[in-house]
Parts: C-alpha cells; structure tokens; sequence
C-alpha cells in the first residue's frame, strides 16, 4: 500500500493473558526469569508435543449473556476486566457509537462447535446449550465484547489466520485517521482446540518438545492459546503510540511462506516507510518466530535483508507458544512491554543457533533503551503483518 | 448520534448467485439453469480445484468488478467479507475427527481459514498488495466497506470489497434461519481516480433506505451478505438514494449513492 503518513495511534490501555498469566505481573515475571508457559496437554491427541495453556480462572459472563457463554468469551471477559478504567475515561471522552471494536480471532467459536459435534456424532443430537449463532460464529463475539465493554461503533472480527489480531491495529489507525472512530479496543484472541491440533499435526508443523525458534535444532511450532486487547485513542494519555503497520500479501502459497521471505520484507519495509523511519532507528524486533524451518528462515533472510545483523530479534513463542490469531496482539504488549520496561526477555530454547541465520537472538534478558520496537506476524494465505511501536 | 464516512467512487459491480454467474446475466432477470455453481475462471487451474464453493464465487465477482473498473487485478487492495467462510470445509474435517476417526487432511485443513479465498485470489492474481478478511454476521457488508473506505482514503489506491457466505451448514442452523449462496464485489476509487466512474458512495449510520431491495428469493435474502448484492444493484440500475446493508437483522448501516453522469 502507497501510504498516507497517518497519526499514531495513542496506547492508553492494554491486557494480556497467556500461558504465562493473566496480569501483567505474572507475564513480566516469567519472560524476566525465563520461564517458559509450555507444557504437554491435558489429553491425550496420540502424539507429543507441547501446549501454551491458559491457566487462570476465567469470569462466568453475566447471566443475561449465558447463551454466549464459550470459552472463548470468558477469555474475552477476563480482558477486558484489565481495560475497565481505560474504558470507563473513553467513555466519558468519546461517544459510544465513536468508540469501534476491531479484533482478530483465526479459531472463532470452533472449540465450541467440534465439542458440540462431537456429542453430535455420538448421540444423533445437539447438545441443548449449543447455539451456532451465539457461540461459533464470529459476530457472537462482538455482540459479548458490545454489551461489555458499552462500546457501539462499527465492529467487526479480522480473520487472517495468524495475522488476525495483529491487522486490527492498522484498521483502527485508518479508521481514527478517516474520522470514523475517535477510539477502538482492538487486538484479538484464540483458544486451544482439538482440530488444531490435529491440522497442524497433519502438516507435519508441531514440534514434539517445547519450539525452538532460531535453533539449527528446531524441529516445529508449539500452540499456544490466549488474547491481548488494546485501547487506542485519538488523544489520551499514552506511554506507547502505534506508529504505523505494514500489510503486504506473499502470493505464493496457502501454507507456506516465500523461502525468501518476500512479502514479509515488504511489510517490515512499509511499516518503516509509513513512518519515515530508517531501519537503523529499530532497536528491537519481536520476531514471528514460529520454530518451523521454513519459517523462521523466510524470516531470518527478510530480517537480515533490511535490518543486517545486529538489532535484536526475540522469538517469545517459546514462553507462550504459537497462539495463532491471537498472536499478533499478545506479541504487541511483548513489544510494548520493551519500551515501558527497558528490556526484553531472552529467546528460549535457541542454544545452537542456527549459523544459516544472520541474526542477533539474544539467549540472555538484554537491558534498553528501547524506543521503536517492531512487531512481526505472518499466516496462512501468505499474509504478512509488521507493526511499528515506540515510546510516547 | 449519526455517523457518516466521507464519500469515495464506486468504479466497478460484480456479483454470483445461483443462475446467475454475473452482473450482465443478473440484469437480464432470467436465470440460467445451467449455472448452479461458480466456475472459479478467474483462479488458475491448481487454485480453482482448491476452493471451495465460496472461494471460486468471491474470485469470480472480485474479477468481474475489477474488469468492470479496468482497474489491475495484480496491484489491487484486497478486502474480503464472509460471516462463516470455510464452515463446509470445517465441518468435513470434525466428520474425519469424530465420526470416520481418519487422519484429518492436511489440505483441507489447510483451506479451513476465514482467508483462504483471498489467499487464493492473491496467488491467482499474482498480487502482494494489501488484504484482509472479516466477519461481522449480517453487518459484514457493511463493515467491509467501512474498512475499503478506511483503505481507500489512506492509500489514495483502489480497492475491491468483496463479501460472500456458502450455503448455511445443515443441521447447524435452523432451517427457519438457513440460507442460499451468494457474492457480491464493488471497487472502491478515491474520489479523484480516473476510473471512479459509476457512483459516489457513503457509508453511514442510521441509513434510512429509499431504494428497493434486489429482487431475490428468501433463501438468498436470508444470506448475511445480501446488503452487498442490493448495493450492487441498486448501483447498476442508476438510482439516487439510500440502500440499507443488512435486511434489518443487523445495525442498519446504510449506503448513500449518487450515480455519476456519464456511465
């Protein structure tokens, strides 16, 4: 996209929930000792692997909104508690059909559905409390974070696969920028689910031990599960701005990137642009990381191509897992966290880095400053998302 | 309290539906028999016999449009709308999982993602510009154009908003509820572009309908993106007014046009 220089975006709240914890303390303190959130699952798929699981208790929905009550919405509830008085000065800032709800989910309400498909097959029946409108389809989430949070502009659900929570930041900026929107809560989540499990198994994708991201050992991703919500603003009190993103598309494959990492050059590249930013004014990039080798050598090339081989690039995929649609948003507040905290965590799990890679993969926490962190993520349908953070 | 975007051009219709594989059949009014299902032409050989039903109709009305606004299918932005997507291929796989107990398939599960039609488009296309899928029930229209407004105004670029949903999966839906496929796809100019010739556009809220809907039978007017193939034809015919983008299940977002003289 030939791009307008557009506002930033104003940060003036965000939550985060993954398998590291549910606040932000908990998530700080384990990225700071290194401690990794993967685990085997719970049940038994037949095969080992890793899981980033969410452990913390999550809300029951108000009683009015029971009939929308998933796993998924619960998680979306728990967020949103960590965003209630960032949202309560919105509300007295903006009006609520200027406020828009733009977030990112790739599985949607599918935990919900294979459950319920799978008392299907075995009972010839629905079960009573499922309702495909209310819990799989992706305008039941919107309707739950609605009534919630008292927001009532235009809102929708990105679905981009592993891009999908990170695109609702650039569609906010635009929408802010267009005067549609004076805010948004934007960002996304996704939970753990039998058929993805079992796809990316059949992909040949999962690794059997916690991922490796950069490693010359790395063998696959670990799925994770959790969200991330953001609060940007037209003007309010920010210690981060989301300065511009890029979006590019690899045309190449369904489910593989381009081995050169075309499109996701072009995206590091357009975030730069938009924000008439040199490459050498990135002190940090949150990489995709994913631990595949095709990945995170398509990655490496495009890295290196722009940026060469000394900024510092963190895989946290290791800490939380592949967290698929709600990855983009959780490794946004990884990257804010790098600008308010002035240090990032070390990649897990590296040790021998891979020597084809020409990266800077800390192996230990690595103290700032930081003032302009870069975002990476990258899906299925050869999208390619790169959003640009720095201080406010 | 009204909301309304500012205006953009309409350069470019197309749409599919059964018996009807194009604007130009749909605007004779009598359906062809024998186009029950879209052909995918516009997707290349390998791509066609990957998409799904949904797939190959959004590919055929996005280049339909685009045709129609001579406007590149390579360097277009690209946003796509559908409230269930893939459910078909997912539910094929939860029958591998549940009931056939076989390995799922790695191909179809690699086709189950909202953004498959418009990964495959771009393949096709051969087009690394920008694209984006979303889902927001009946008001996905809607949003959809919202977010190639938001598109069009910060990249001074065309745009082609394409919105579609397969039939609704039996046995998950009511059948009160269900509804036929269907897609549509406008492309959105600025203003000022060259090829910003059939309409003006704006999007708003409360919109106040004064143009009839498109003449459909009630299965394809129960499909979420029905609001997009009234738009498109109530572009077509040339009328001034308002078309309302949901048939009253959704927000009432509306779309003001005013044709422009000439076309």
């Amino acid at each position: 996209m030939v791009a307008r220089r557009l506002p930033p975006l104003r940060v003036t709240g965000y939550s985060n929930l993954n398998a590291l914890g549910a606040t932000r303390g908990e998530i700080l303190s384990a990225l700071e000792a290194g401690r990794s959130g993967l685990a085997p699952p719970a049940e038994d798929l037949g095969f080992e692997t890793a899981v980033g699981a969410v452990r913390a208790e999550l809300p029951e929905l108000p009683v009015e909104l029971d009939p929308w009550s998933t796993r998924l919405a619960r998680m979306l509830a728990r967020l949103l508690l960590d965003l209630d008085e960032p949202l309560r000065r919105a509300r007295a800032r903006w009006q609520p059909e200027r406020i828009g709800v733009i977030l990112g989910t790739s599985t949607a309400g599918v935990n919900a559905t294979e459950l319920a498909y799978q008392a299907y097959v075995a009972n010839g029946a629905l079960p009573r409390t499922y309702d495909f409108r209310r819990q799989h389809t992706f305008g039941a989430l919107l309707h739950v974070v609605s009534e919630l949070s008292g927001a009532q502009g235009p809102m929708w659900m990105t679905s981009t696969a592993c891009t999908s929570s990170a695109k609702p930041l650039a569609s906010a900026q635009r929408l802010i920028a267009a005067d549609i929107l004076d805010a948004a809560i934007v960002g996304g989540l996704d939970t753990l689910c039998s058929l993805t499990l079992l796809g990316f198994q059949s992909l040949q994708l999962l690794s059997r031990q916690p991922c490796r991201p950069f490693s010359a050992r790395r063998s696959g991703i670990s799925l994770g599960e959790g969200g991330c919500l953001a609060l940007v603003e037209r003007e309010g009190e920010a210690r981060v701005l989301v300065e511009s993103v890029g979006e590019t598309s690899d045309a190449y494959h369904i489910s593989a990137p381009h081995p050169e990492g075309r499109g996701a050059r072009d995206a590091m590249a357009s975030a730069l642009a938009q924000a008439g930013c040199r490459p050498d004014e990135v002190d940090h990039i949150n990489a995709h990381g994913t631990g595949t080798p095709l990945n995170d050598s398509a990655e490496a090339k495009a890295i290196a191509g722009l940026f060469g081989d000394q900024v510092p690039v963190v895989s946290t995929k290791g800490y939380t897992g592949h967290t698929l649609g709600a990855a983009g948003a959780i490794e946004f507040a990884f990257a804010a966290y790098a600008l308010e905290e002035g240090w990032i965590p070390p990649s897990l799990h590296v040790d021998p880095l891979d020597p084809e890679l020409a990266l800077n993969v800390p192996r230990t926490l690595t103290r700032g400053p930081f003032r302009r962190v870069l975002s990476n993520a990258f899906a299925f349908g050869g999208s390619n998302v790169s959003v640009l953070v720095r201080s406010a | 309290m009204s909301t309304a975007t500012a205006p953009v051009g309409i350069a470019g219709l197309g749409l599919w539906l059964p018996g009807y594989p194009s604007l130009a059949a749909w605007m004779t009014g009598r359906p062809d028999e024998q186009a029950r299902v879209p052909g995918g032409r516009s997707l290349d050989r390998i791509n066609r016999r990957r998409a799904s039903l949904l797939g190959r109709a959004v590919a055929d009305a996005c280049a339909e449009a685009l045709a129609d606004a001579q406007v590149d299918p390579a360097t277009v932005q690209t946003v796509i709308g559908s409230a269930i997507a893939e459910s078909s291929t997912l539910l094929t796989l939860l029958e591998q999982m549940w009931r056939t107990k076989a390995p799922v398939s790695p191909a179809a599960f690699a086709m189950s993602v909202h953004n498959a039609a418009s990964g495959l488009i771009s393949i096709s296309f051969g087009n690394r510009a920008f694209t984006t899928s979303l889902a927001a029930d009946a008001n996905t229209p809607a949003v959809a154009l919202l977010e190639g407004i938001g598109v069009v105004l910060a990249s001074g670029q065309p745009v082609v908003v394409a919105c579609g949903d397969e039939a609704a999966p039996d046995g998950l839906i009511a059948d009160e509820h269900c509804w036929g496929p269907l897609a549509a796809a406008v492309v959105l100019t600025p203003l000022e572009h060259e090829r910003a010739g059939r309409a003006r556009l704006r999007v708003r809220r409360p919109g106040r309908a004064t143009l009839p809907n498109a003449a459909v039978d009630a299965r394809a007017g129960r499909n979420p993106q029905i609001g997009l193939l009234d738009l498109v034809d109530a572009v077509a015919r040339g009328a001034p007014g308002c078309v309302r983008l949901d048939r009253g299940d959704g927000l009432g977002w509306g779309a003001d046009l005013e044709p422009v003289a000439g076309r």
